[in-house]
């Protein structure tokens, strides 16, 4: 297998055109290695971002945070503007696997590989974020919603397509988030469940809130009722009990030997989404 | 652009080393197979026991799911760069000391993990040493006498750097 380490995005994408779909990028490789290793995709050559330098930044542009397609999880959990304008992504990537994974992997491969309960990605779906694709015919920008193909498909296609940014909207109003994750260890395990919110409050009353949780369905799934629910109420504990009762209707967990039977993750899905709109609710100015 | 047949270089516990070894070799193998540094052990092979960990570029990764041609150019340092002219380093001597090593198998990669903390972090709190070996799994130790280890090293060195620890 060939391996190729571009400098820049548009050579990455040539050499992908010129491969015809038997090379794909490889970023940090955790997820993708693994692949490989198992024999799930036979490949002709690695197509290698890490020494593409424009994807490496994170920036305040006006008023939108720009994560370039290259960073890893540690640089973004660790980063003082994700820190304070996008809290529940620096929480969702502080908990991907180990260190020594976070030191490697990318918030891009996290959303390409399109795992339910992937918690980058969880952490990023409550922040309206764009995610921003470019292939060597057409740049793509695209929701949320719109990156997944079904479960575990993504709908970005990594043997033409390359994540160059995630863009963030950053609010002047009064804004919390939060990610939370119910686990059996602290490191080196997937999630049973994890959760993400972010609230806007203006006036004591809810304008806005996004609740996302997983793995209950294709992707970070959003918890719509809950979510209209809270709007234009007062975002006190009695609403925020209502609310996270009816995060269950979005809900579909399948049963998993290490992670959790659907009956459990039915019961314990509500006191997750509790404790991260409490969470959320402790972040906003009073 | 770097391309699949160049020679491969890289710094390694500070010697320089140019290879032609395979662009899509796992760092592991290399290290093991090629170099003989077998202190990096192999667990799992999937990033998920932390055994193989060394460090790239100051971070603390696992060699199993590297490969080289992502490492092309960096500075890499294994638990074989620890010692001195003959005087181990102040983690190998308190992981013997405190009887942080049972079977040895975890050892490297947790110690490698710890230096690669200690480097940017010289008094870490118990949460951070928790965290920088959270990616290392040990099945003997039960792991406390593993943190008193890094701990007691990170005694040492302020010591030898003439400082005062968060307790004093």
């Amino acid at each position: 297998m060939k391996y190729y380490s571009p400098q820049t995005v548009a050579e990455a994408l040539e050499l992908l055109a010129v491969y015809k779909g038997q090379a794909r990028l490889i970023a940090g490789g955790t997820d993708l290695l693994l692949d490989l290793k198992s024999g799930k995709y036979h490949i002709e050559a690695l197509i290698d971002t890490a020494k593409i330098h424009e994807l490496c930044q994170i920036e305040q542009e006006g008023d939108c945070l720009v994560i370039g397609g290259g960073t890893t999880h540690t640089q973004i959990c660790k980063n003082d503007l994700i820190r304070r304008y996008a809290a529940s992504l620096a929480e969702g990537c502080h908990a991907v696997g180990s260190l020594q994974i976070r030191n490697v992997a990318t918030l891009a491969g996290n959303l390409v590989n399109a795992q339910p309960a992937a918690d980058g990605a969880m952490g990023l779906a409550v922040l309206d974020p764009e995610i921003v694709v470019l292939s060597q015919r057409v740049e793509r920008r695209l929701k949320m919603d719109q990156i997944y193909a079904g479960f575990g498909k993504s709908a970005i296609d990594n043997t033409q397509e390359i994540i160059t940014q995630i863009r963030l909207p950053i609010s002047k109003d009064n804004v919390a988030s939060a990610f939370i994750r119910l686990e059996l260890r602290k490191a080196l395990a997937l999630p049973m469940l994890n959760a993400a919110a972010a609230v806007g409050i203006k006036n004591d009353y809810v304008r806005w809130a996004k609740i996302a949780m997983g793995p209950v369905g294709v992707g970070p799934t959003r918890a719509c009722e809950a979510e209209k629910f809270l709007e234009g109420k007062q975002f006190t504990e009695e609403n925020i009990h209502k609310a996270s009762q009816l995060a269950l209707a979005q809900a579909n967990p399948r049963s998993n030997p290490l992670r959790g039977s659907r009956e459990y993750r039915m019961e314990t899905l509500p006191a997750v989404v509790m404790d991260c709109l409490y969470a959320v609710q402790s972040r906003l100015e009073h | 652009m770097q391309e699949h047949t160049d020679i491969l270089r890289f710094i390694i516990n500070g010697r320089e080393i140019y290879t032609q070894a395979p662009h899509d070799m796992m760092l592991s193998d290399f290290l093991r197979d090629q170099l003989f540094l077998t202190g990096t052990k192999k667990g799992c092979g999937k990033g998920e026991c932390g055994a193989c960990t060394v460090i790239v570029n100051g971070d603390a990764v696992n060699s199993c799911m590297i490969l080289l041609g992502k490492v092309n150019g960096a500075i890499i340092e294994t638990i074989e760069g620890l010692e001195k002219d003959g005087k181990l380093h102040p983690l190998q001597e308190s992981f013997v000391q405190k009887g942080a090593v049972q079977c040895g198998f975890c050892t490297p990669g947790m110690i490698m993990s710890a230096k690669a903390l200690l480097d940017r972090n010289d008094n870490p709190s118990k949460e951070e040493i928790r965290e920088a070996l959270g990616g290392n799994i040990c099945r003997c130790t039960g792991y406390v006498k593993i943190e008193q280890a890094v701990e007691a090293a990170v005694e040492e060195i302020r010591k030898n750097a003439g400082k005062e620890t968060k307790d004093e």
